[in-house]
């Protein structure tokens, strides 16, 4: 294999991977991606390392020289369309139907896979807010504040990751606004049942990925990856009710509930 | 009749999330079954046959998780996206919710209580996917 050719596969090997990563899959699924397609492209003596938020390959070139690359993934924004795709691009590429080229391609047009439109983002919030007020056992005024509550997580959510402020102090703030949103309305409207309300807007701000893939990483004995994600899951958790807290002390503060 | 309605905006709840994640649109209504499923088993198992909170996750864990991996089997598509949405109706949102009121209640016990139920909750979810998960399939892809 020729050098280009040998630099060519590499780094489309780590881009895929980078891909999954960035987007939310597993660990293990990065891994084994990544080793499918060094096998169905020829790559020698590849052997790669994936944490959550990392990426180290190294490789053997033609003339026997070692290559190595490292990645780094700080940030995941969860995409999964896309993780589809690179993981059907792995399998077309080791079931022969690609070549390097049309990988590449296929990758870069993974890639661009589209982000949900904001609109699209908030209305999802916004119902799915709604739907677990319900689910909890609200009627229709707590499901009206609830959606205003999502209405409002995913506005802060929204402007403060387009502002890079980092996750921890964004959830404190959407948790806080959302329970504030419901103690006001209660404060006119006193047969609101403020925990319901609260409780069905708070479900999007819930650590259920972080969660969910720090066990999957575990089952596959990715360890320190799992730990990386648990440890996560419990901060987020912990946000939360640090925002829940705020929101009702600031209530109190003002004197607008008897306590 | 309430059971179907809840099963109803389970699913679409579920689909809510399916939306912010970007799951591809002919996903959604496996995702939503996902989630729905574990909510009703959920529900029942905590109505009608009176569980607790995290026996009654643990129990709903199972068939969500199977779902998830019929799903992923059935599209050709990786797990994660049927499990990442449909698990949030189980995570524990109230949990967490009323362990920070009761902190600030001051109400050591209650608190207490519903911190140590949703870790419980937490840990019976994990144990129910990390089960379903672990089966091995017969023709699993090599």
């Amino acid at each position: 294999m020729d050098s280009e050719r040998f630099e060519e596969s590499l780094d489309l090997i780590l881009d895929a991977g980078q891909a999954l990563l960035e987007n939310g899959g597993e660990v293990f699924r990065a891994q084994q991606t990544m080793e499918i397609m060094a096998r169905s492209l020829a790559v020698q003596n590849f052997h790669v390392y994936v944490l959550t938020n990392g990426i180290f390959a190294s490789a053997r070139a033609g003339d026997g020289a070692g290559v190595s690359r490292i990645r780094h993934v700080p940030l995941v924004s969860i995409h999964l369309g896309r993780v589809e795709a690179v993981n059907e691009l792995s399998r077309e590429l080791a079931g022969g139907q690609l070549d390097l080229d049309g990988a590449r391609r296929k990758l870069e047009d993974a890639r661009a896979l589209p982000q949900t439109s904001p609109r699209a983002d908030r209305l999802a919030c916004v119902v799915g807010s709604a739907g677990f007020a319900l689910l909890f056992g609200g009627g229709m005024l707590e499901m009206a504040v609830a959606a205003l509550g999502g209405l409002v997580e995913s506005l802060i959510c929204q402007q403060f990751g387009k502002r890079r402020i980092n996750r921890i102090f964004t959830d404190i703030v959407a948790a806080c606004l959302n329970t504030l949103c419901a103690l006001v309305v209660s404060g006119f409207l006193p047969v609101l049942d403020v925990n319901t309300a609260t409780i069905g807007a708070l479900m999007v701000l819930t650590p259920g990925v972080a969660l969910t893939m720090g066990i999957r990483d575990i089952i596959n004995a990715d360890y320190l990856s799992g730990a990386i994600r648990l440890l996560d899951a419990v901060l987020i958790a912990g946000s939360i009710a640090c925002g829940v807290v705020l929101a009702w002390l600031a209530a109190r503060g003002l004197g607008a509930l008897p306590w | 009749m309430d059971y179907l309605l809840q099963f109803g905006v389970a699913v679409v709840a579920t689909i809510c999330f399916g939306v912010t994640f970007r799951v591809s649109p002919r996903h959604y209504l496996a995702c939503g079954l996902t989630g729905a499923v574990g909510w009703l088993v959920y529900v029942l198992c905590a109505d009608l046959l009176v569980m607790s909170a995290p026996v009654a996750t643990l129990a709903a864990a199972l068939p969500l998780t199977a779902c998830a991996r019929f799903f992923a089997i059935r599209h050709k598509a990786p797990i994660t996206l049927f499990l990442l949405c449909g698990i949030f109706p189980l995570v524990p949102g109230a949990g967490i919710y009323y362990t920070a009121y009761y902190f600030l209640r001051n109400d050591r016990t209650l608190f207490a209580n519903k911190g140590v139920e949703t870790i419980k909750i937490a840990v019976a979810l994990a144990l129910g996917i990390a089960l379903v998960c672990s089966i091995p399939l017969k023709r699993s892809k090599q």
